[in-house]
Formats: structure tokens, C-alpha cells, sequence
């Protein structure tokens, strides 16, 4: 029995250790929001917060998060930073299929914890492993300009 | 002018004297002990062969499978996604390409018809059943030292295994490399076919780790480097050699190039389970020497490994001092895109999310590359080759896994990430070129070719 702290909550999970932090998430904590999409860290739809950290979830295995705390896009909004950026998103409607948002808004989170005011170039190098098929890279990169302004 | 000849002749003779002398004492990979060495029989110390104490009351199959697992003859006996021990695993040389056989007891295309006599001269002398010679890329040389019991019991867990069906591959070798008759001359000059000699000057322990080491575990056939003949040049050893197209590192006891400042611990830690946290893990070859064989060893063994690869004489190689150091938290610090823009491209893409703009992992410890050998490698070809098969392994503890990125990226990219990550998290930016890619994947094709992807 491992108990994880997700989204500020205490949790007890009966897995192996060996389970990627994904399945423990979608299957034993049913917290969907956090997508599967290739498995082997290439994608970003699976990212989720460790310790303040970006990390892609399907590659964690749960036994080596130990006290870490984890938040997920079910969490995400009860952050300062969080609760910004999914405001900007729909204020320009970014997603348009949808399945990486989860994973995109958790990556620009952490980018703007870590820097309250990124550049182009900050942008790209926060966010180049979060792919989106539907290319909506131009509304995510405005969304999270947008939500920065909002600091300033 | 009959005099002049006369001394020009004395010259010649010393100098091959000479060379033949250094030849000789370059192939004993115990010489660098010195003191006194007596045949096993008349050791008075514990037992340094066989199974450990643990299993001496086991089975001989038994006994013989943790012998095989020690000797690692399933590396090489087994192809990419092949039977195991069923052969087909490629060696490319300079020269050609040697494939492993079937050592599965099939009668017809394994060794299913072999006696324990034509064993033993396999595996001591590297001639097979058919009277003909094998190629020393079977480590008979290193093998030699193994006592006759050993083998057999080798050859009694071989002979358990479900035979499979697979005939040898034949090998494709220029000339005068396909000649094997000549290998006669290469056998008096570099296998003395002897046993194994403890060092009465050496604690059992070290005995039982040189053992381990040279006549079982035979690291040197990658850790050291060859002479002109492809033989061991045992005057360097374990200082590090470039072996199937990756970099088997400096393993003597150096401070600055080989293993002289890592701790017993990590050293054990290392040994057992293919990974010590701060040095990195072990990948490619070396992740399969830990995975099928080191890992098997009792903790005693791996041990005395340990306190045998600490006695080996330290010889600098070109590697520098390794960077402990992790790299800024901010991709606009330290090595950055002004040097390299494409492989900052792909690192941010590809390679941050688990291995962070730091080097150091939020994901596992497996992933840090801060500290690691490969990173600090001038040469990259350790990073490259990663890159390119990727790493999947199996251990106690989980599988390790990183995707091999080259069926996917261009060895333009691949060159560009490798000196990347080199010159940001290491101590030295490689200087890769596609071409130079290119010819690791050549190199290591064995691997490359079914390498998983995700």
C-alpha cells in the first residue's frame, strides 16, 4: 500500500511499485483528465506536477514518487498560476480536439512558476515536448502570454 | 660491410626478442599482481572456483546455471528477439561480420552431440567438435582459465535448455581473415591454455574476484584494449577500449579516467544491479552484461569483484574528470543554442521532459545524466549510441526504459543532440557529424537493427 498526496489530498493506492503514475491516476484514483497518448515520454499529454516539476506521468513509476506531492489538471485550477492560464485559455478558446490540453496547460503552469514573464523563446523551450496534432501551438503560445500579462 | 650486417641482424633479433617478450607478458591478464601463484590444487585458501558456498550443495544444473549466468555466454549466444543461447548474434568487425552459434543441446545445428572432451577443447582451446578452430570472438583465451569442473557444469545447464532449431549463420569475412586454419598461429602466440593459478599473495577474496573476473566474467575482452593481433593487451588493462561500436570505459582503479574515486558502494551497487546513482546506468552491452549475468551474482561475489577491480593498476586514459556539478536550471544558461541550435531544439523536445534542462531527473535516477560517464565522454559515442537503440532493460527493480530515437530522427539530428547534451551536462561538447553516426549505427547493427521503439 503506497499513499501518494494528489491535488492537496492524502490517497491510498494498492499497486506494484512498477506501475506508471498514469494508470494509478486514470485507473485506481479516477483522475481522467490526464491523458494517455504514446507511453514513452515523447508526447506531453500525460504531464502532471511532482513536486512542482513537470514530469510525463506514463514514464513515473509510482513507487519512486514517494513524498512528493503531486497536482494533475484536476487540480491544477486552485493554483494562482493554473486558474490564469485556464481562464486565458477559454477567453481564446485554444483546444480544438483537445486531447493534449490537459498536458499543454500543465507544462505552462510550471513554465510560468518557474518565470512569471517568458519570451518566445522561454515558450518554446518549456513547451517543444507538448505536441498537439491540431496544431493549435499559435493560441497556446497567445493563451500563455495573455495569462502573463495578467501578472505583470 | 659484413660487419654492419652482423649487427644489423643482432639489432633485428633483439627488437623481435623484444616485441615477442612484450607480446608475452601483455597476454596474462593476473601478471599485474606479481608474487607467487600456485596451481589450484595445492591452494591452501578457500575455495576461489565454482558456485558459491550458497549453492554447494545444489544440483550440478543448478551450479551450472549460476556458472553460466557468471561466464554471460547468453550476450553473445543470443540474437536481438532471438532464443535464447540459439546463436545468431552478430559481431562486426573491421574486417567482417562473425556471428554467435547455437549453443542450445540440439543435435542436429547445437551442440547437442558434443562430449564432455570436445566441450572442454571449445571452451579452453577454441576448437569445436568438427576438429575446426573458432574465432576468439568466443573469449576461449579468457575462458581457458576456467577449471574443467566449471565447464562441465556449464555444459550440464546447457544441456537442460530446450533445444532449438537454428543453424549457424555464415560468417562474412574478408581474406585472410576467413582462412581458420591461421588462427593456429594466433592461438600459440594468445591463449597459454592454462587454469587458473590463485595468488598466494592475494586474499581469497581477491582470487575469487580475479576468477570471476578473467575466467568467468570476462570483462577484459571489452574493458581492455587489443594489440595488432585483436588480442588483449593486457599492459593497458581495463583502461578502456571501443568495443561493437560502444565505449566499454576505463575500469582501472585511475582517479580521474576509470573507477579510482567511486565508492565500494557504488561500485557494489554498480556491479548488481547495473546502476549507481550520481554515476548513471549501465546501457547497451554493459546493460546486458548486467542484466544476464552480473546481477545473478551472490552479494559475496560481487564482492569480491569489487575488491579485485580495485587492485587493478591505474592507467589514465583521455576521458577528463567527470562533472558532478548539475547544469543551470534555465535552458538560456550554461551550454546553450547559440552553439547548437538544432540540438537544443531537439533536447526541449525530445529529451527535457525526463532528463531536465539540470541533467538531473524528476522522473528516476536512471534518467540523470549529471555525473554519468557516457556525458563526460569527449567522443559522445556512448550518448549517441543510446540515442540510437535506446535503453530497455529489465531489472529487480523495474524496467528501465528510454525509446532509441534512430529509426525516427536524422543522424544530422541525432549528431546534434549528442554533442548537445556532451557540452552541456559533461565536461567536454562532443564534435559528432551525421557521418559519424552513420558508422556507430554501423558499428553496433546487432543492436540497432530490433532495437524496441516504445
Amino acid at each position: 500500500m503506497l499513499t501518494l498526496t494528489v491535488n492537496g489530498q492524502s490517497r491510498d493506492v494498492d499497486v506494484p511499485d512498477d506501475m506508471p503514475l498514469l494508470w494509478v491516476l486514470r485507473d485506481h484514483l479516477s483522475l481522467v483528465g490526464t491523458k494517455y497518448g504514446c507511453g514513452v515520454a515523447q508526447c506531453g499529454v500525460c504531464t502532471v506536477h511532482v513536486a512542482g516539476k513537470p514530469v510525463r506521468s506514463c514514464q513515473l513509476l509510482v513507487g519512486d514518487v514517494g513524498t512528493r506531492p503531486i497536482v494533475t489538471i484536476e487540480g491544477i485550477g486552485a493554483t494562482p498560476n493554473g486558474a490564469k492560464l485556464q481562464q486565458a485559455w477559454m477567453e481564446i478558446a485554444v483546444p480544438q480536439c483537445g486531447y493534449c490540453q490537459a498536458g499543454q496547460i500543465m507544462s505552462a503552469t510550471a513554465l510560468l512558476d518557474a518565470n512569471p514573464q517568458p519570451d518566445d523563446a522561454d515558450i518554446d523551450a518549456a513547451m517543444a515536448g507538448n505536441l498537439c496534432r491540431c496544431g493549435t501551438y499559435i493560441r497556446i503560445r497567445r493563451a500563455i502570454k495573455n495569462a502573463a500579462a495578467k501578472s505583470a | 660491410m659484413r660487419r654492419g650486417l652482423g649487427i644489423f641482424v643482432a639489432v633485428l633479433v633483439v627488437v623481435a626478442l623484444g616485441f615477442a617478450g612484450w607480446l608475452y607478458l601483455g597476454r596474462n591478464p593476473l601478471g599485474f599482481a606479481g608474487g607467487s601463484t600456485v596451481a589450484l590444487a595445492s591452494y591452501q585458501g578457500a575455495t576461489v572456483t565454482g558456485a558459491p558456498t550458497a549453492l554447494a550443495f545444489a544440483d550440478l544444473v543448478k551450479r551450472g546455471e549460476y556458472l553460466t549466468h557468471a561466464a554471460d555466454c547468453q550476450a553473445c549466444h543470443t540474437a536481438p528477439g532471438g532464443a535464447p543461447f540459439a546463436g545468431g548474434f552478430a559481431f562486426n568487425m573491421p574486417f567482417g561480420t562473425i556471428y554467435s552459434t547455437n549453443i542450445t543441446p540440439d543435435k542436429e545445428t547445437g551442440i547437442g552431440n558434443y562430449s564432455d572432451a570436445q566441450f572442454l577443447a571449445a571452451m579452453h582451446r577454441g576448437i569445436r567438435a568438427d576438429g575446426e578452430k573458432l574465432y576468439p570472438a568466443m573469449p576461449y583465451a579468457s575462458y581457458s582459465l576456467m577449471t574443467d569442473a566449471d565447464a562441465l557444469a556449464i555444459k550440464a545447464y546447457l544441456f537442460t535448455l530446450t533445444p532449438v532449431k537454428a543453424p549457424a549463420k555464415s560468417n562474412q569475412l574478408s581474406w585472410p581473415f576467413n582462412q581458420r586454419g591461421l588462427i593456429a598461429l594466433w592461438n600459440v602466440a594468445f591463449n597459454p591454455d592454462e587454469r587458473f593459478r590463485p595468488n598466494t599473495g592475494q586474499s581469497p577474496q581477491w582470487n575469487r574476484g580475479a576468477y570471476l573476473a578473467e575466467a568467468m566474467g570476462h570483462c577484459g575482452e571489452c574493458h581492455t584494449p587489443r594489440n595488432f593481433a585483436f588480442a588483449l593487451d593486457n599492459h593497458d588493462k581495463f583502461a578502456g577500449a571501443l568495443t561493437a561500436g560502444w565505449r566499454a570505459y576505463n575500469i582501472s582503479s585511475d582517479k580521474t579516467s576509470g573507477i579510482g574515486d567511486w565508492s565500494d558502494a557504488d561500485l557494489y551497487a554498480y556491479l548488481a544491479t547495473g546502476h549507481a546513482n550520481g554515476h548513471g546506468g549501465a546501457a547497451g552491452p554493459m546493460g546486458e552484461a548486467a542484466d544476464d549475468s552480473l546481477s545473478y551474482l551472490t552479494p559475496d561475489d560481487t564482492h569480491a569483484l569489487v575488491a579485485y577491480l580495485r587492485s587493478i593498476p591505474a592507467r589514465a586514459s583521455d576521458l577528463p574528470r567527470t562533472v558532478t556539478t548539475a547544469a543551470p536550471a534555465s535552458y538560456k544558461e550554461g551550454a546553450t543554442a547559440q552553439a547548437n541550435m538544432r540540438g537544443e531544439k531537439i533536447f526541449a523536445g525530445a529529451c527535457a521532459s525526463c532528463h531536465d534542462w539540470t541533467g538531473v531527473s524528476p522522473v528516476t535516477g536512471f534518467a540523470t545524466l549529471t555525473g554519468v560517464r557516457a556525458v563526460n565522454d569527449p567522443s559522445a559515442t556512448n550518448v549517441a549510441q543510446t540515442v540510437i537503440n535506446g535503453v530497455s532493460r529489465k531489472t529487480a527493480d523495474g524496467k528501465i526504459f528510454m525509446p532509441a530515437f534512430g529509426g525516427g530522427y536524422s543522424d544530422d539530428d541525432i549528431a546534434a543532440v549528442a554533442n548537445y547534451v556532451t557540452a552541456r551536462f559533461g565536461a567536454k561538447g562532443a564534435d559528432l557529424t551525421a557521418k559519424d553516426v552513420a558508422a556507430l549505427k554501423q558499428q553496433a547493427a546487432q543492436q540497432s537493427k530490433e532495437a524496441p521503439n516504445g
